[in-house]
Parts: structure tokens; C-alpha cells; sequence
């Protein structure tokens, strides 16, 4: 049981990193971006594309790294464009709209479960110690490192700069914000890019882990909204623990033989009982800030 | 406009019901002049595609055409996509029976074709020999019988191998089970615990997604020796690496059987996988020198599915060769029915059809390796499961 913990928490910086990542979006442009890892996969699929045919690691990873702001970028500008007005429910309807058409087109360009599996650079696969049975290498320490850095930097960068404060004044009334001279579409566009390179930096960072083809690497957003369920969308260190949570379920369910068959259901579930945990003392009809 | 709308409706589907009661009468292949047409459900669009199999189906038929056809009849192929999705597959049958009129459904490769029709099939009594039978109802249904082992002898081959062939000790299973076919894996489980009298030491039938480590994990505290596991390859064995299981022999299912597969097996891992036909990457293999003349002689992709294609369409074709009379839908089915056991060298055991309610004739597997990136066949031809 112990060791299965542990295994369960190393997976937990990876997961927080996949949270993080749906919070920062929401958060800076008010989206829930349903087809973020699939965004993400694409710029990593792009990569390895390019590794395989010999190109330079660092080249190829910068190559992805843009490619996935590029795509996610169009996707930013449509929204800004043609769904400015809507309310949050449509603009994430059609982000997943956006997650089935492109997991679709990256499983006819780069194949299925068996015939897409590819070899994802992992410079950080050393042990660095052994806690039971358990092996930690360093990509462990290395996601949770990234995770603590996003979560301290972005913090940082929304309460203590101006382009924070401008960022936080269109996330959270787009229209006023504009009227006071914030550039609205071109900081949303910058920022829908910025967060798909992170993303796919994020995915890179994961694959040897947690998954080497197309279509499980897009699969990844159920986990990341799961994560980011626990932080409420919001608050970027409850989301941290949120991965660590996840995981650490994840690792139970994965020893206790009677609730084995049902792990699969494990991010849902989480999903699921903050949903009635927070809305417990709701009173119908009451409006209430994000 | 409303009213014209309707009538005009009214009337094309009269005209279209004119047409096709004219059509059936005129293309009935049960008769002993025209094609002999034969149907097949394919994924070709959706997530299970395999658009090699129609293609090397209909090669095998044309080969036999251009020799004059059987009984001076022609072998027409009449290839439907269902795109994976049960409604079409449904559609796909129902159009190939009734409308098509054919006699037979030969080299079929869909993950829903089986599920969804065996009771059409069985209703029509129209035989069906899939070219790779997916999900459990190919295995079990009194009018399907496929040319390829299917995951549960295959499960059975692979746990027999670990045991009786690397004589491992602590055999150990780690499986993605799909819903509805748990009970088969388990069934194939005791089939080897039948032969060899020996039990799993872990048996792990809810193997998902997200990180493998802590599935590893347990496999690794119970000493497993070897692992027989169904589900992805590439953050599996780069978790396996790191937690130190070198030394355990991972046995993968003919799902994981790919090139791209073998690239992603970091080296010092020991990875073998059970195939279901030769394996089609060594050309002069037994039986693979008439499959990789056909398929490169009509520049098909090499693959394992189109293996299936070629041995479901030579056997249709030898089948078809036996009748005597004419070659209706009911000569056919009785001669499937009755048919003697055919030896096939690109698998374990004689293919047979047979009078029974559920048909799985081909058991057995040729094991392969992992080494630098590829697949090496291992010597020892097929290892069929037999009581010790």
C-alpha cells in the first residue's frame, strides 16, 4: 500500500503541471480550453517528427515549442473574434469542438495507440534515491520543480506587474477593460500562444510517463481538469496539490484489489465531489463571482 | 411548398423501391451465371483503421480470376467502410445481404462487425470468415469463424510461453480489458492453469491510463519473472527501466506487435510479443512468400492485418473450389459447415470452420524479441498451448 502511494505521488508533479497549465488559461482569458493538451501534443508530435529525422534536440524542441503557440494562438484569436460576447459555457463548447477535430487529425497524421508510439527524449530517466521499493529518477523532481516555478512566477507576474493587473482586468470583464485602453484581442492572443508553449513544453516533460502516442497525450485533459478542479480554477497552489493529490488516489486505487477495476473513473470521481463539496452551501438563484 | 415537398419525397421513394426490387431480381448472385459476390466490413475511416485488407482481399480474387475464376465464374468483392461505428456497421450488413445479395462475408476487419451482426448473420445463415477477428463475438457465434487467434488463445500462448518455454516461475499478468471481455481474459487464464497446473502470481485485469509506475510497482514487489501485458509500450518499459526491472521478460500481446512499437523499447529491456500470423516482418518466413508476393506485387502496405486478408481470401477461395453445383449462399454456408480442416502455414493449427455454435480454430502464436529497435523472430516456430 505505502509503495503504492509513493508511486502514486511521483506522478503527482506531472498531473500538477497538466492542472497548472488549464488554471493559467482560465484565469488569464476566462476560457476553459478543453483542447489545451491536444494543442500541446501537436507541438510535441511536431518535435519528435523532427528529431526522428535527425534534427537537433534543442532546435526541434523550440520548433514544437512554436508551432503549438502558433496553433493555439488561431484558436485564441477565433475565440476573441467570433466569441468575445459569449458566455463561458459556449466558448468552452467550442474549445471542445477544437479537442475532437484535432485529435482526430493528429491521430491520421502521427497513428494510433500501437502504430504512433513514439520515443520522447528523457534526459531526466536517472534514480536519484529509492524511498520502500519505489525508484524516483529525476524527471520527479524535475516536473515538481516546474510546477513550483509556474505557480511562484505566475502568482508573482498577475499581483505584482502591470501586465498582471491588465491580464486580470480582461479575464474578468473583457469590455470594461477594453474601454479603458487594454488591448484586449492582441493580449489575449499573446497570451493563448504563451500558454501553448508551456503546454508543450508541460507534455514533452510528461510523455515518458504518461504516454507516447497521439490520442493518449490529448487524452490527458480529463486528468488536468480534474487537477484543476481542486484549485477551483483559481488558486494556483491548491492546484499543485491537486496533481499530488490525484496521483496519491491514483496509487491507492491501484493497491486495494476491490476498487482496482475502478481507477479508471478515479479523476472523475475527484471531479465530481469537489463539484457538490463546493456548491454545498449555494442558495439557488444567488449570483456569485468566479 | 411544403405539400410538393412531401410528394416529391413520396414518389422518389417509390421510384427507389421500384428500382431496388428490379435490382435484386437482376442481380441475384445465388444464381449460377454473373460474380459471385462476396461482401466485407472494413474499418477504413475511424480509430480502427486497417484499408490494407480490402485491397490484399481483392488481389487474392483477382489472382483467381485472371486463372478463370471458379467454375468459370468471377470472385467480385464488395467492400464496406463502417468507420468503426455500430450504426453503420449494422447498415453495411444489412445493405451487403439484402441488397448486394451476396454469399458469403470473407476478409471483414472492424472492432464492431462481429457484435453488432452475428445475430444478422445467424438469422440469414450467412457464414462470415473475418480476415482479424476483434472483439469477443467474433470467437463465440455459430456463423463467424476468423483465421486469427484473437486476443484469448493468444492470452493463453503468451502466459504458456512465459511458463513453459522461458520457464519462469512467477508469472505475472497486466491487462487493459476492454468492457464485455473480462470474462474471456479469465477464461484464458484458467485454460493455462488447466495445462500447465500453474497460477498467477499477479494478475492485474484494470491496467489504465496515466502512469504505469505504480502498476509496476506491485509487479515488481512480487517478484514477478515474467509479465504478460496488453496495453501501451512506451511509458511502460521507460517506468520499467527506471524502477530497475531489467530482469523481467515482458510478454506483449500481438496488439503491441508494431514497428513504431519495437523503436520505442529502451535497450536492456527484455520485450517479446506473440504474433498471430508469421511474423510479417521476415518475408521467407512458411507462408509468407505467397503473402509478400501478393501484396507487393499490388504495392499494399506489409503489415500483419494484411496476412489476415490473404490467409481469409485463400481460404474462402479453397472452400469455394469443393462445391459442387451451384454457388448460392446455401451451397456456401453448408460447405463452411462441413468443410475439412485446411493447413495453413501462416499459423499454429489447421483452420476449420465447422458445424458448431462457437468457432475459434486457430491457436498458437510465433513469439518475437526485441532487439536494437526491431523485431527478431525467435527460433522454435509456433508455440501451441498442450497439456503437460
Amino acid at each position: 500500500m505505502l509503495n503504492s502511494v509513493i508511486a502514486g505521488l511521483s506522478s503527482g508533479g506531472g498531473y500538477a503541471l497538466l492542472g497548472l497549465c488549464v488554471v493559467l488559461t482560465y484565469r488569464l482569458v476566462a476560457v476553459v480550453n478543453f483542447a489545451m493538451t491536444a494543442v500541446g501534443a501537436m507541438g510535441a508530435f511536431v518535435m519528435v517528427t523532427l528529431t526522428d529525422e535527425g534534427l537537433n534536440v534543442w532546435l526541434a524542441l523550440l520548433i514544437g515549442a512554436v508551432s503549438a503557440a502558433a496553433l493555439s494562438g488561431v484558436f485564441g484569436a477565433a475565440l476573441a473574434r467570433w466569441f468575445a460576447g459569449h458566455r463561458e459555457g459556449t466558448k468552452a463548447a467550442v474549445t471542445v469542438a477544437l479537442f475532437v477535430a484535432l485529435t482526430a487529425i493528429g491521430v491520421r497524421l502521427f497513428g494510433g495507440t500501437s502504430t504512433g508510439a513514439r520515443q520522447f527524449p528523457n534526459p531526466f530517466s536517472d534514480p536519484v534515491f529509492t524511498v520502500g521499493s519505489v525508484v524516483v529518477p529525476q524527471s520527479v523532481l524535475v516536473s515538481l520543480a516546474f510546477a513550483v516555478l509556474i505557480t511562484v512566477a505566475v502568482g508573482l507576474m498577475l499581483t505584482r506587474t502591470r501586465v498582471g493587473l491588465k491580464l486580470q482586468a480582461l479575464s474578468e470583464r473583457p469590455a470594461t477593460a477594453q474601454v479603458v485602453g487594454i488591448p484586449a484581442p492582441v493580449l489575449a492572443v499573446g497570451v493563448w500562444s504563451g500558454v501553448g508553449a508551456i503546454t508543450m513544453l508541460v507534455i514533452v516533460l510528461v510523455a515518458p510517463r504518461l504516454g507516447g502516442d497521439f490520442g493518449t497525450l490529448a487524452g490527458l485533459i480529463s486528468t488536468a481538469l480534474a487537477v484543476a478542479m481542486v484549485g477551483a480554477f483559481r488558486n494556483l497552489p491548491l492546484t499543485l496539490a491537486g496533481g499530488l493529490i490525484v496521483g496519491c488516489l491514483e496509487g491507492m486505487s491501484a493497491s486495494v484489489d476491490s476498487i482496482q477495476k475502478y481507477q479508471g473513473v478515479v479523476p472523475f470521481l475527484v471531479i465530481l465531489v469537489l463539484l457538490w463539496w463546493r456548491s454545498r452551501r449555494e442558495v439557488w438563484d444567488t449570483a456569485h463571482s468566479r | 411548398m411544403k405539400r410538393t415537398y412531401t410528394r416529391t419525397a413520396t414518389g422518389a421513394a417509390a421510384a427507389a423501391l421500384l428500382i431496388s426490387i428490379a435490382g435484386a431480381g437482376c442481380s441475384d448472385s445465388g444464381g449460377s451465371d454473373g460474380p459471385i459476390k462476396v461482401g466485407s466490413i472494413n474499418g477504413v475511416t475511424g480509430l480502427f483503421q486497417t484499408p490494407e485488407v480490402p485491397k490484399a482481399v481483392k488481389a487474392v480474387f483477382d489472382e483467381v480470376n485472371a486463372a478463370g475464376g471458379i467454375n468459370g465464374r468471377k470472385l467480385e468483392l464488395i467492400s464496406k467502410d463502417d468507420a468503426m461505428d455500430p450504426a453503420r456497421s449494422g447498415q453495411a450488413a444489412r445493405q451487403l445481404i439484402t441488397s448486394e445479395n451476396v454469399v458469403a462475408l470473407a476478409g471483414s476487419s472492424s472492432a464492431v462487425d462481429c457484435g453488432v451482426n452475428r445475430a444478422t448473420y445467424s438469422k440469414e445463415k450467412i457464414v462470415s470468415v473475418p480476415a482479424i477477428g476483434v472483439d469477443p463475438s467474433c470467437f463465440t457465434s455459430p456463423n463467424i469463424a476468423p483465421v486469427n487467434p484473437g486476443p484469448y488463445t493468444l492470452t493463453t500462448a503468451m502466459l504458456y510461453y512465459a511458463s513453459e518455454t522461458l520457464k519462469r516461475d512467477k508469472v505475472c499478468l497486466a491487462y487493459t480489458v476492454l468492457p464485455g471481455s473480462g470474462g474471456g481474459i479469465e477464461a484464458a487464464i484458467k485454460e493455462w492453469t488447466n495445462l500447465t497446473g500453474k497460477t498467477l502470481t499477479v494478475k492485474n485485469l484494470a491496467v489504465g491510463q496515466g502512469d504505469p509506475t505504480r502498476y509496476l510497482v506491485q509487479l515488481k514487489n512480487a517478484g514477478c519473472q515474467a509479465v504478460a501485458y496488453n496495453s501501451a509500450v512506451g511509458p511502460w518499459f521507460q517506468q520499467a527501466k527506471t524502477q530497475g526491472m531489467q530482469n523481467v521478460d515482458f510478454i506483449l500481446a500481438a496488439n503491441s506487435y508494431s514497428d513504431a512499437n519495437a523503436k520505442v523499447i529502451p535497450a536492456g529491456m527484455n520485450a517479446y510479443a506473440g504474433t498471430e500470423w508469421q511474423p510479417y516482418t521476415d518475408p521467407t518466413l512458411p507462408g509468407n512468400d505467397r503473402w509478400s508476393k501478393i501484396i507487393e506485387k499490388n504495392g499494399i502496405q506489409k503489415t500483419a492485418f494484411s496476412q489476415g486478408a490473404v490467409m481469409a481470401a485463400d481460404v474462402f477461395v479453397q472452400v469455394l473450389k469443393t462445391i459442387k453445383g451451384d454457388i448460392t449462399r446455401e451451397s456456401v454456408t453448408k460447405a463452411f459447415k462441413e468443410m475439412k480442416p485446411i493447413n495453413y502455414p501462416m499459423v499454429g493449427t489447421p483452420y476449420v470452420f465447422g458445424p458448431g455454435n462457437e468457432h475459434n480454430p486457430i491457436k498458437g502464436s510465433q513469439f518475437v524479441k526485441a532487439e536494437n529497435g526491431a523485431w527478431k523472430v525467435l527460433p522454435g516456430g509456433f508455440t501451441v498451448p498442450t497439456k503437460k
